[in-house]
């Protein structure tokens, strides 16, 4: 766009065209611009508990709470039945085959069809390729685990009076079978009740499958599993599976013989069609005391997914309205005490009085409180979906498209008081069989209510189109300062620059100018080398992790070392990494281009991640000038840019930002460096995409900034 | 004029390249995008019409294949061999990797042939000043080395489609003209018109190639350099003729053309021949046609793709369907004529400029089109140096092929997004394309009118 400018005399300005003008202002008035993008967009992020609206119940199919629920003090007594036959085997030995068999025989015995799923512990290993794919691998049995390590899943299926069999209600009951807890028994006891109610039901349109999953290797660990084989039907030919039960068999032969004798077919793995829902049931016993029941929701699943709103707003409803619970979801407990946030919490409280007096019809009326809740209930929300790690069981559903959510309910009373347990069980069970009678009147997909948001309470939310407006200020002046190199005036100081180190150049205007429009390929050939030392980076750990009998610590250090010995190798290839023809504002434009796709790519993956990101990437982006060239500048600014540069420069570096983090948390005693790469470990385990945008966006941005800091 | 250094140590970094990335296509699993294979050119969709022919039936039942049966012919027998521990299509692969070397090698020798020519001209208008001033590079190698190392052609190449095939007998067509062999440039233009069909509209810059010679200044600057200097300079124009009195004007040969054309109709009767013998007994050309061009023309298949027909005609009422499906095919024609007119003197750009436009407009299109363009693009690097937006453009084209994945993961996989979201990239990506153009077209013109000031002046 300068060119056009510069090629006219001033007259011919005029003559261009009007978006080109537009943009050609606002890139000559880019710090303005910059400062007041950011500043609006932090104050937008910081605002949004302010914006949050109520929920609402969409769909209208769902019609929650329509009909009177039918779970008795009978269906509470058979609860207790089974509980109790549950604590009295805990004391048998072989419990982990004991307790699968007795849940088997309670299905059978309310005319569920009933099978057991024995299935390895998914070994979790890095692979870089399969981030995205959704669709899962299906060779993951190792030929070499261990006999031992079996677990089992006892599936019940009731099929629908009403139903033709193509959809399904799916309730999750994670129990350890080797070690029993009253809770656990409870929550099996909970779901057996409301699965031997919904035996005798006529309503039910949808097949009812009850999953007492075998926790012994983790929750996710036996659902996702389940998941897998019911969604890839593996056939008896593939050694894989025949191995668990060749296995199974030479390990505990007569104990399983004894139940395969009672049902036939009982290895048999029986479907009930796509899953509308899925519901993960918990009890705990909290430590504290309240003068309620309360419920808590967790509904993260991995990547920042979140199941349709409705579907916590169905549990929401009923919760509140029908059974007097208290619905809770996971905040971070130390911003609720902090005094800055509760100093803004004033401030917000203020300027919404002084914004309804203006327009009494603006209902932003939040007390400080609720806006202290709120913010770090939105904290919390934000950094569970950032690290991308599902926060349950329910995770494994969201790989299918399934919504679910885990469901915890805590009483408020000691769970060995019988009288009190029983009002417990009996306002768990009423809650859980409306939500299922809600969901089996669904129609279609939960598609209604939103995908993408943030809950701030457990009946507030901020919808995408409200937290994508504090994202995108925060991220509109990356493009706008990265074209900035090659507009109007800055174009001639650059060439003035040029000039000045090689005065004897007397080209003709029009080939300073030709050469000048792709003289920023040679910066996007550092950037480019940059980031293909990321992709190094990236890959190492894959390798690292191979060796055996290693500590974190040494391959944290082994790690660091064949990054940096990486990177000199590409500034060797790549010459003097200072070269004439690479001009640093040059190098920042492009820097900030590449930053700027990868944050925007990463706010469409996982929204959180980019959020977090942007708030350190957009400051080391903006503000990176090379350490010497600040003596233009009067002296305190100076300095405060300096202190400014080496703080960024200090933080934006993954491993030290994440020591620092720990260490203000938790004492810098116990931190150590192999603790990131633990946390490394962590979120490639899990598939997480923020590991990707840590050294494919993050890394090599740093990595630049300190290339630029340096710069002569 | 700098070099590029070790040139062929490139090109065979980048087969090699090549080649290590189709021993790995479980991981990259190219051939299931949607932005790599289309209907029209998926490999699985051959494998599956070679069944079907081998079953001894048509190969167009079922609607899975809506290719050439030529092709089927040629590459039908190599998707069923597979040798031990070598992946599916792991011959194909091969094929095409040396398809793409061929097509390399062709641009590299257009470009030769480009460079040659404007050499000569510009020390003909006495402005070989202008060439060692402003860096000069090597057109036709830095051409094929941008279509080599072009990440779209490697995604193209890998990704098991045959796109490769159609990208060179289009630079097969445009490669024979420049040299002037009315054959060789008859029989690409045929053949890809039958694979893709939006080739024929090659015809017009075929023409002007061969009638005009390769791309060179405007006309008029040379009868105005003439008449300013009355023919003393020797002329070495390979189609223009200085006559005695020094008045040099290029004249439209017609030989070549009617060369040309009578070639191209005994190309095409040969390829209906051999069509119709492959598919004899198995359904004839009539279907071949209804199920190939047909196909193209009546945007069957509205599954998503990185262009903006499909979800345009998902939505659009039954009753208009026939009524946009003659715009949007007219789109393309529209443009030919005035593009035509104004750039008569840049053939080869005019081929560019109308590849570009299909890729566009086209109603299957892939990155394999863009490849294409985007390797021509590099012909023009001397002329389009003062491009503006070059940067934004960089910018856009990663931008959007990064994009496009992960847009369809979320609609289709997660589940969280909806078609919406993957049309959006579509929208940009046609936005980028449309930029280029205009951006390229508009340099050139304001390269000639440089020319032209520096004449006068």
């Amino acid at each position: 766009m300068a060119l056009e400018e510069e090629q006219k005399p001033k007259g011919g300005v005029a003559r261009s065209r009007l978006i080109v003008r537009l943009g050609a202002f606002l890139v000559s008035h880019n710090v303005f611009v910059s400062v007041v993008c950011c500043i609006a967009g932090i104050i937008a992020l910081l605002l949004l508990p302010v914006l949050a609206k109520n929920t609402y119940i969409s769909e209208n199919a769902l019609m929650p709470g329509s009909a009177n629920p039918a779970f008795s003090a009978q269906d509470v007594m058979e609860a207790n039945r089974f509980v109790k036959d549950l604590i009295d085997r805990r004391t048998i030995e072989g419990t982990g085959i004991e307790i699968p068999r007795l849940i088997g025989q309670h299905m059978a015995g309310v005319g569920a069809e009933v099978y057991y799923h024995k299935f390895w512990p998914h070994k979790n290993q890095f692979h870089p390729l399969h981030f995205f794919s959704c669709a899962p691998n299906t060779v993951t049995m190792q030929s070499n685990s261990s006999c031992a390590s079996v677990g089992v899943n006892s599936i019940g299926i009731i099929r629908a009076p009403r139903g033709d069999g193509k959809e399904a209600i799916v309730l999750v009951t994670p129990y350890n079978p080797w070690k029993i807890e009253l809770s656990e028994a409870l929550s099996l006891g909970l779901a057996f009740s409301i699965f031997s109610l919904l035996g005798q039901v006529s309503w039910l349109a949808k097949d009812i499958v009850w999953l007492a999953a075998d926790s012994q290797f983790g929750e996710y660990t036996s659902v996702s599993a389940w998941l897998k084989d019911y969604h890839s039907p593996v056939f008896f030919s593939e050694s894989g599976k025949m191995n668990v039960d060749m296995c199974y068999e030479y390990n505990s032969h007569q104990d399983w013989d004894r139940i395969t004798v009672n049902w036939a077919n009982a290895n048999a793995f029986k479907r009930a069609g796509t899953m509308a829902a899925a519901l993960v049931l918990k009890v705990l016993e909290k430590k504290e005391r309240q003068e309620r029941d309360s419920l808590t929701i967790y509904a993260e699943a991995s990547n920042g997914q979140m199941p349709n709103l409705d579907l916590i707003n169905i549990v929401h409803y009923l919760a509140v309205h029908r059974q007097g619970l208290r619905v809770k979801i996971a905040t971070i407990g130390s911003l609720l005490n902090s005094v800055w946030l509760r100093s803004i919490g004033e401030i917000v409280q203020r300027l919404c009085r002084f914004a309804k007096s203006l327009d009494p019809r603006w209902k932003y009326d939040i007390t400080s409180a609720d806006y202290v809740e709120g913010s770090a209930t939105l904290a919390s929300s934000m950094y569970y979906q950032a690290i991308g790690v599902p926060t349950g069981s329910h995770g494994a559903f969201r790989d299918y498209q399934v919504d679910a959510v885990t469901l915890e309910l805590s009483p408020w009373f000691s769970l060995k008081n019988e009288n009190s347990q029983s009002a417990f069980l009996l306002r768990g069970g009423r809650l859980i069989e409306g939500v299922i009678r809600s969901v089996n009147n669904l129609l279609e997909k939960f598609h209604q209510s939103f995908f993408l948001y943030f809950l701030t309470a457990p009946n507030k939310f901020v919808s995408v189109g409200v937290y994508m407006i504090a994202f995108a200020l925060l991220i509109a002046p990356l493009p706008i300062v990265a074209v900035a190199p090659f507009s109007g005036k800055n174009k001639i100081r650059l060439s003035t620059d040029k000039g000045n180190q090689r005065p004897g150049n007397t080209c003709t205007d029009e080939i300073e100018i030709t050469i000048g429009s792709w003289k920023w390929l040679h910066a996007a050939k550092v950037v480019f080398m940059i980031h293909l030392w990321a992709v190094i980076v990236l890959l190492l750990p894959y390798f690292i992790s191979q060796i055996p009998y290693i500590s974190p610590t040494t391959s944290m250090l082994v790690w660091v070392a064949v990054a940096i010995s990486a990177l000199l190798i590409v500034y060797l290839i790549l010459g003097s990494p200072y070269s004439s023809d690479c001009e640093w504002a040059l190098l920042k434009s492009i820097m900030i281009a590449a930053a700027f796709i990868g944050l925007g790519l990463m706010s469409i993956i996982n929204f959180s991640t980019a959020q977090i990101g942007a708030l350190i990437v957009v400051p080391m982006c903006l503000m990176v000038r090379p350490l010497k060239r600040h003596k233009e500048v009067a002296l305190c600014t100076r300095v405060m840019l300096m202190a400014c540069n080496l703080v960024l420069a200090v933080m934006g570096s993954p491993p030290a930002a994440l020591l620092i983090l720990k260490g203000l948390s938790e004492g810098f005693g116990r931190v150590g460096i192999g603790d990131f790469w633990v946390w490394a470990e962590f979120l490639w385990i899990w598939n997480s995409a923020t590991y990707l945008y840590l050294f494919l966006v993050h890394l090599p941005c740093w990595a630049l900034y300190v290339h630029i800091l340096l710069h002569p | 004029m700098t070099r590029i250094r070790c040139y062929w140590g490139w090109v065979a970094a980048a087969i090699a390249f090549r080649i290590l990335l189709i021993c790995f296509p479980k991981n990259l699993n190219l051939g299931s995008r949607p932005e790599v294979a289309t209907p029209l050119t998926s490999l699985r969709r051959l494998a599956e019409g070679y069944w079907l022919k081998q079953a001894s039936m048509s190969p167009y039942a079922g609607s899975m294949y809506h290719g050439s049966p030529l092709l089927l012919s040629i590459l039908g027998p190599f998707t069923i061999t597979r040798s031990e521990g070598q992946p599916a299509y792991f011959y194909c692969s091969l094929m095409f990797v040396i398809v793409d070397f061929v097509t390399a090698m062709l641009i590299r020798a257009t470009g030769q042939k480009l460079m040659l020519k404007c050499h000569q001209s510009l020390q003909f208008l006495n402005l070989s000043k202008l060439v060692e001033a402003s860096g000069n590079v090597e057109a036709g190698n830095f051409a094929s080395l941008v279509f080599l190392w072009n990440p779209l052609t490697i995604v193209t190449c890998v990704g098991s489609t045959t796109a490769p095939i159609d990208n060179l007998m289009a630079v097969l067509a445009i490669y024979g003209a420049c040299s002037c062999l009315a054959p060789l440039a008859a029989f690409g233009w045929v053949i890809a018109t039958h694979l893709s069909l939006y080739p024929a509209i090659l015809i017009v810059p075929l023409i002007l190639l061969l009638g005009h010679g390769p791309d060179a200044p405007p006309l008029k600057l040379f009868q105005q350099k003439n008449n300013s200097a009355s023919g003393s300079s020797p002329s070495s124009h390979s189609h223009t003729k200085s006559t005695q009195t020094g008045i040099q004007i290029d004249y439209f040969s017609w030989r070549p053309v009617l060369h040309f054309l009578l070639w191209a109709s005994i190309w095409s009767c040969y390829v209906l021949v051999l069509s119709s013998i492959s598919l004899k007994g198995l359904g004839g050309l009539l279907e071949m046609f209804k199920k190939t061009h047909g196909f193209i023309l009546t945007v069957v298949d509205l599954s998503p793709n990185i262009g903006v027909l499909w979800y345009f005609f998902a939505e659009v009422f039954d009753f208009f369907r026939n009524f946009f499906l003659i715009v949007f095919n007219m789109n393309i024609l529209f443009m030919l004529l005035p593009l035509a007119i104004r750039l008569k003197h840049r053939p080869c750009f005019l081929a560019f400029v109308y590849l570009a436009i299909s890729s566009m407009l086209k109603s299957y299109p892939s990155v394999g089109d863009s490849a294409l363009y985007l390797g021509l693009l590099g012909l023009f690097a001397n002329e389009l140096a003062g491009m503006q937006f070059s940067f934004f453009l960089f910018c856009g084209y990663i931008g959007v092929s990064l994009l496009s994945p992960v847009m369809h993961n979320l609609w289709i996989w997660r589940g969280t997004g909806n078609a919406n979201f993957y049309f959006a990239t579509g929208i940009a990506y046609a936005c980028l394309q449309t930029v280029l153009i205009v951006e390229s077209v508009s340099t050139m013109l304001k390269y000639d009118r440089m020319l032209r000031k520096h004449i006068t002046t």
